[in-house]
């Protein structure tokens, strides 16, 4: 009997999976609940197992870049090692529809082959003898003479035009190409907006002071995050998810951490932070960064993603406006702390100043609502001794 | 340097080869007391008395049978047939006697005949005196075919062709006779089969020869003003042919255009263009073109003879199809 393999649904949002890599060749035996292949999804990995014990017999999809929409069938596994394969008619392989994204010379060259086969393409004999010298493709060269013939400048220029537009590729990684679809969906389709805010931030910088010689080492992202859950709490939407056209709000109150990595960026959560303790924050802050840098977030780890705190302080950024990462409905761009003069009744003072940007998906939250969240946030860092009151 | 005629450079050319060699006789219809029909031999009667230069009946298989005789028997005969129009009535001598008998032979003599005529349209002297029969004469293996188009490369190939040991049929145009040209007045040879550029270029070259030099030339300047840069080859000698001298210029441009006054269909432009073909064809960027006279005989109305060769307009286009 044949066994279809398909690319899982592995999360509430998940609808392409990248093929990561396959377990099995081939021929080979599998046991039910051995690892099969391994997919990426939503910046995670993970392993799937096979789901009958049999052989594995065709593999429909290569590891790769390209996204396979999920509960597409990927191969086959079969009882024994030499029945028919029973596959699953019509248009179920996607792989030829899709369009590479670098389409890579060789490919170009194979496909002019085929249609060279049938029309000759008229050259000169210079332009073919130059042509053979330089190694140019001749089937890649626009003619420019009657009848379209290829001349020796048409070579020279292609080799020209060659030479200066030379590049290299960037091969698109699995991440990339998630954070590629995801922000480009999230750009085009939730109607971003803007609200930004200066933070005084002298109550912080000073408390952050007294907790160090105490030895209690806090960031100020664990600072922001833990005041931003006790503002979240009385501004719920802030946390919601926009998810087949339901507005949802949660009970727990997560904050997703944007963590930059190599060659990306991932989003591990704080879960239930409201009821989270400054040191509790920071603890999971600390082991989620640390997971994140060392590529082992899991699943677990990354799901329940809404609202999300995105710092580039650390690199003097004092504003940026982050694209909300659906279903969350928000997204704050955290800047850097700066010393400013500012005026006083008597004169002027220094202090210490913090922009925040909040981009929000106006279909679920209005400027006045913001404002009135932002404005409590103001407040709770600026003095932060009102949360005891 | 001075300027002379091309007639005048011919006259020279055969003042000094007969007082050089007194094997060196001249004979044709009206050479000796008229000076011929065309003024080349112009006083040599005078100079060198009828022994020399030799008055003959209307008969131009006689007068190359006469010359072909006398050059087997140790003369160095300079026959002239009065128009080209008139050599198919000698060509059995020249064909079947003159080009083979040194080989018939096995090289036991040798046959140092030149045969002097002239061709070419531009006279309005209509279909019996102004074709360009130069492509039947090539087709003979052992004969020399000599068509100089200036004044020097006349004198200097007409004393290179007397003193050849083979016969060779120089061929004159009737519309270069008046041409002036620098000649120097010391004594100068040129040898057959070398071809001259005429004019350098780099876009593409105009092969072509006797009349047609000219008119090419003339369109060569014209070009040169709209940023085209043409080279002139002279071929000067069409057997042998100067292949080395085409090869040459055509890997430098790339680019071919043949101009001949002959007709076209089995023309001399069709022999050079498919040694082109055979010794360059990697060196083309363009199919070879040619601008030749019409497959007509000639016309006599002065209207159509002009239509009926080419001229530096059509050449002009012909460049720029080329180039295109």
């Amino acid at each position: 009997m044949t066994h279809e393999i398909i690319m899982p649904k592995l999360g509430e949002t998940m609808e392409e999976g990248y093929l990561v890599g396959w377990r099995k060749a081939v021929g080979d035996r599998v046991e039910k609940g051995e690892v099969l292949f391994e997919v990426m999804s939503d910046k995670t990995n993970f392993e799937v197992e096979a789901t009958h014990s049999g052989y594995l017999r065709r593999i429909l999809y290569q590891p790769g870049e390209q996204p396979i929409p999920v509960t597409s069938v990927i191969g086959y596994l079969t009882d024994t090692p030499d029945e028919a394969l029973v596959e699953k008619q019509g248009p179920e392989k996607k792989e030829e529809q899709r369009i590479s994204p670098q389409p890579s010379e060789t490919q170009i060259t194979a496909k002019v082959t085929s249609s060279a086969a049938q029309e000759r393409i008229p050259v000169s004999p210079l332009a073919r003898k130059l042509a053979l010298e330089k190694g140019v493709d001749i089937r890649l060269v626009r003619g420019s003479g009657p009848g379209g013939r290829i001349t020796e400048k048409d070579v020279t220029d292609y080799l020209k035009e060659k030479e200066t537009s030379a590049y290299q590729v960037v091969s698109w990684t699995p991440m990339r190409k998630i954070i590629a679809d995801r922000m480009t969906q999230s750009k085009s389709i939730i109607p971003h907006y803007y609200v930004q805010i200066s933070v005084l931030m002298d109550q912080i910088v000073r408390m952050k002071e007294l907790l160090k010689k105490e030895g209690k080492h806090y960031s100020y992202t664990d600072f922001l995050v833990f005041y931003c859950s006790r503002a979240i709490k009385e501004f719920p939407l802030l946390d919601a998810a926009l998810m087949n056209d339901e507005i949802r709000i949660y009970p727990q109150i997560n904050i997703g951490l944007a963590v930059a990595v190599e060659n990306g960026l991932v989003v591990p959560v704080i879960r239930n932070c409201a009821q989270k303790s400054l040191q509790e924050i920071s603890t999971d802050i600390d082991s989620l960064t640390k997971l994140a840098r060392n590529n082992q977030l899991k699943k677990e780890h990354t799901e329940g993603c809404r609202f999300v705190v995105s710092n580039l302080g650390m690199y003097q950024i004092e504003n940026f406006y982050p694209i909300i990462n659906p279903p969350g409905v928000a997204i704050m761009g955290v800047g850097a702390i700066n010393r400013q003069i500012l005026p006083t009744e008597h004169g002027t003072t220094v202090a210490f100043l913090m922009k925040i940007n909040l981009s929000l998906d106006h279909r679920v939250i209005d400027g006045a609502y913001a404002g009135r969240f932002l404005s409590r946030l103001k407040n709770l860092l600026e003095q932060p001794g009102l949360l005891a009151l | 340097m001075r300027e002379i005629t091309y007639r005048q450079a011919l006259n020279e050319a055969l003042d000094e080869e007969l007082a050089r060699d007194p094997a060196v006789f001249v004979a044709g219809e009206d050479v000796a007391i008229y000076g011929g029909a065309y003024g080349v031999t112009a006083d040599l009667w005078k100079k060198y008395g009828e022994e020399r230069v030799k008055d003959t009946p209307i008969s131009e298989s006689a007068i190359v049978g006469v010359g072909l005789g006398a050059a087997l028997t140790g003369m160095r005969p300079v026959v002239e047939i009065m128009y080209i129009d008139f050599i198919p009535l000698a060509l059995e001598q020249i064909n079947n006697q003159a080009a083979k008998i040194r080989y018939m032979f096995g090289g036991k003599c040798t046959v140092p005949l030149t045969i002097r005529t002239e061709g070419g349209a531009g006279r309005t002297l209509g279909a019996h005196h102004s074709q360009s029969l130069e492509s039947w004469l090539i087709h003979i293996p052992g004969l020399k075919v000599v068509m100089p188009s200036t004044p020097y490369d006349a004198k200097g190939l007409l004393k290179s062709s007397i003193r050849e040991n083979n016969p060779v049929i120089f061929i004159e145009h009737k519309m270069l006779y008046n041409t002036k040209g620098p000649v120097p007045e010391e004594e100068y040879l040129i040898p057959i089969g070398q071809a001259d550029i005429k004019k350098q270029g780099t876009d593409v070259t105009i092969i072509t020869y006797s009349r047609m030099v000219l008119f090419s030339l003339q369109a060569a300047s014209l070009l040169e003003k709209e940023g085209i840069s043409v080279e002139v080859l002279d071929l000067r000698t069409l057997l042998p042919v100067d292949i080395k001298a085409m090869v040459d210029s055509v890997s430098k441009t790339h680019h071919v255009v043949i101009v001949e006054e002959d007709c076209k269909t089995g023309g001399t432009g069709a022999e050079i263009g498919m040694l082109i073909m055979e010794h360059a064809f990697d060196q083309l960027d363009a199919p070879v073109k040619r601008v030749a006279g019409a497959d007509v005989p000639m016309p006599k109305s002065p209207v159509l003879e002009k239509l009926a060769i080419p001229d530096p307009e059509r050449i002009c286009a012909a460049v720029k199809e080329v180039l295109q």
